[in-house]
This record gives structure tokens, sequence and C-alpha cells, in this order.
């Protein structure tokens, strides 16, 4: 069976009637259409029926073990992609990631940067030719073109003694 | 308290919640344990499973209460996580499991059965028949007209609070829960009619 209604289908109405939950203008149009629709007055009685036993059902009661479950499981550390994301967001490894991020794109400028520097000098040529050279003499405190030279030749120092 | 006042409370709680107070986390947990176990359980059917799926429930509103925002009533967010939580894991095939009830269960009857009622002589079954009833058919529904079912039948939500849980329209929570209260009622009549099949082990 179904609604008799040929212009409106009041059965789709009918669970929210029973919960009440039907705007007045509605709820009206289909209190008036009742009486006339034995199908509806049929469903309807059925949904009636069904939700007063389940408001009967007995409910679900969750363990004495949930509770310390959850409490204990509030600071524990997160699994998966989430923990991951914990890990790298707190201040012993953000901090000195940072730092290594900053200075991989300073890294990262400089050496784009290199081959744009002026190298129409024979001096800067020849520092550009030896600049691994230079870097470690660097580390030594020279910077004079003489004094480099004069590194570069202690091996011939150390051969003739 | 009413309605209001506590749904209040609850905002106030759970504020001081995303400012790290665990007392009052503790204090909304155990007000809503219950509402959300059930919701777990009626949603994939199974006890222990349901105690599985409110704990992460519980766990996600408290790593993510300052994402609350006190215009939104607690139990509607509370509600909302607990949805897309048991909706992705069931999705996920982490709870793909067929539906069953502790009425369907032979060795661990229901901690408070309830009695058919003599007294009502339209009432077409009742305890642990309908119970059945209402397992096979929650078993059948799609997962938003469970949840929906779920809200509404056993949490007593309105229709308004069930679609801000849902992220859907109040017209779509009325048609899920029309459906779904529909299907259960059928299956009550299928069983009282002898249709459904028999119980196994029995």
């Amino acid at each position: 069976m179904s609604c008799a209604n040929k212009s409106r289908d009041f059965e789709p109405e009918l669970t929210a009637f029973v919960d009440g939950e039907l705007p007045p203008a509605d709820r009206d149009a289909l209190e008036q259409h009742l009486p006339s629709c034995a199908s509806c007055r049929q469903t309807l009685a059925l949904l009636q029926r069904t939700v007063q036993g389940l408001s009967a059902l007995p409910a679900f009661e969750p363990s004495a073990a949930l509770r310390r479950q959850v409490l204990s499981k509030l600071d524990a550390p997160r699994s998966g992609l989430a923990g991951l994301w914990q890990w790298l967001r707190a201040p012993r490894v953000l901090m000195p990631s940072f730092g290594l991020v900053a200075a991989a794109v300073v890294a990262a400028v400089f050496v784009t940067r290199e081959p744009a520097l002026p190298v129409d000098e024979p001096d800067q040529l020849e520092l550009a030719a030896n600049m691994e050279v230079v870097e470690d003499y660097e580390l030594l405190g020279l910077s004079d073109l003489e004094d480099l030279e004069v590194v570069q030749n202690l091996h011939e120092l150390e051969a003739h003694p | 308290m009413t309605g209001n006042a506590e749904a209040d409370a609850d905002a106030e709680l759970m504020l001081k919640v995303a400012a790290g107070d665990k007392g009052a986390f503790t204090a909304l947990f155990d007000r809503y344990q219950a509402s959300v176990a059930r919701f777990a359980f009626r949603f994939v059917g199974d006890r222990a499973k349901a105690e599985e799926l409110a704990q992460d429930i519980f766990v996600k509103v408290y790593r993510n209460a300052k994402s609350y925002r006190p215009s939104a009533k607690f139990k509607t967010f509370l509600f909302r996580v607990a949805t897309n939580h048991c909706l992705n894991e069931v999705r996920r095939g982490e709870y793909k499991v067929p539906h069953r009830t502790e009425a369907k269960d032979e060795e661990s009857p229901p901690r408070e059965p309830a009695a058919p009622s003599a007294s009502e002589p339209d009432q077409l079954v009742a305890g642990k028949e309908l119970e059945r009833a209402v397992a096979v058919a929650l078993g059948e529904m799609s997962d938003r007209e469970r949840a929906a079912f779920t809200m509404c039948r056993f949490e007593g939500m309105a229709y308004r609070e069930i679609a801000e849980s849902l992220s859907a329209s109040e017209a779509a929570v009325k048609s899920l829960i029309h459906r779904a209260t529909l299907a259960v009622a059928k299956r009550v009549e299928e069983l009282q009619a002898g249709l459904l099949p028999a119980r196994s082990g029995t």
C-alpha cells in the first residue's frame, strides 16, 4: 500500500510527525490527510509502536575500564602521521630543524648565485679555479695571495731540506 | 540543570580543556561517555569494538579541543567527532564486522533484559526480539542512516542537532531517519510474522 494522496505523498512525513519535528503547516496538512488514507494510518501506527518499543530497549553501558583507558591515553604519544607531525612540532625538534632549513636555504642561494659572480679579472679567475683551496686557507686566516703561494709551495721545501 | 545551562557549562568546560585542564576533560567524559559508547555500539554492534571507538573519540576530542568554538553546542561537536570517526573507521574496513548485538549473542546475555510488556497489546515485539530486529535493520542501513537513527532514537537528539553533527540539511536528516525507522519497523513486522531467519544456535 502507498499514500492515497495523488498530489502529495505524505508517507515520508510520518516519522517526523511521530517525532514532533514537522513544521505546524505540514503537521496540520498531515492531520487532515490521515482520516482519508488507510495506508498512512497503518504506517503511522507501525512507526509509533516501533519508536515506543525502541525507547524501552536496555541501554548499552560501557565498562569501568573505558575511563581508565581514555585517561591513560591523553598524554600518550600519537602513532602514524599524526604522531610524526606532533614529534616534528616539538620545540626540541622544531628549533634545530628550523636552523638546518635556514642554513640549507642560505647555501642554496649562495650556490645558485655563484655562476653570476663577475670573473673577468685574472685574480678572480684564479680564486674561482682554486675555490676549495682558498676556503681551506681561510680557515688558517690567510688572505694575501703571496702568503697563499708560500703555503701552496711548502711541499717543495719539505722535499728539499 | 536545564538544557541551555548544561550546554553553557559544557562549553565552559571545553574551553578549559583547550587550555589544558584535564579535570575539565574528565568532567565532560563522565557526562558523555555512556552516550558515545552507546552510539559506537549501535554503529558497529560489538561491545569491545564500541569501547575501542569510544576511547579514540574521546582522545580525539581532547587533542582537538582547541578547534572547538563555543558557538557550537558541545554535544553537537562531540557527535560530529564521533560520527566522522566511526564513518572513517568503518570505511577503512577496521570495523567491517557482521552487525551483531548482545541479543544475538547466546553466550553473553544483555545486562538488563527488557521483559515483553503484556500490558500493551499493540506492542509487536520487545526485549531480545526487538533488539534482534533492530540489529538486522541497522546492519542493512547506510552508514549515515545508522548514524542519524542512533542519534535520534537512542540519544534523543533533535533533527537540527543531528543535521549539524552530520553536516547535512534538516530535510536530509528527516529523510534518513524516516527510512531507517521504517526499515526497523518492517523488520519488527517480519519478526512477528516469522519471516526473519532463525537465530543461529537456536
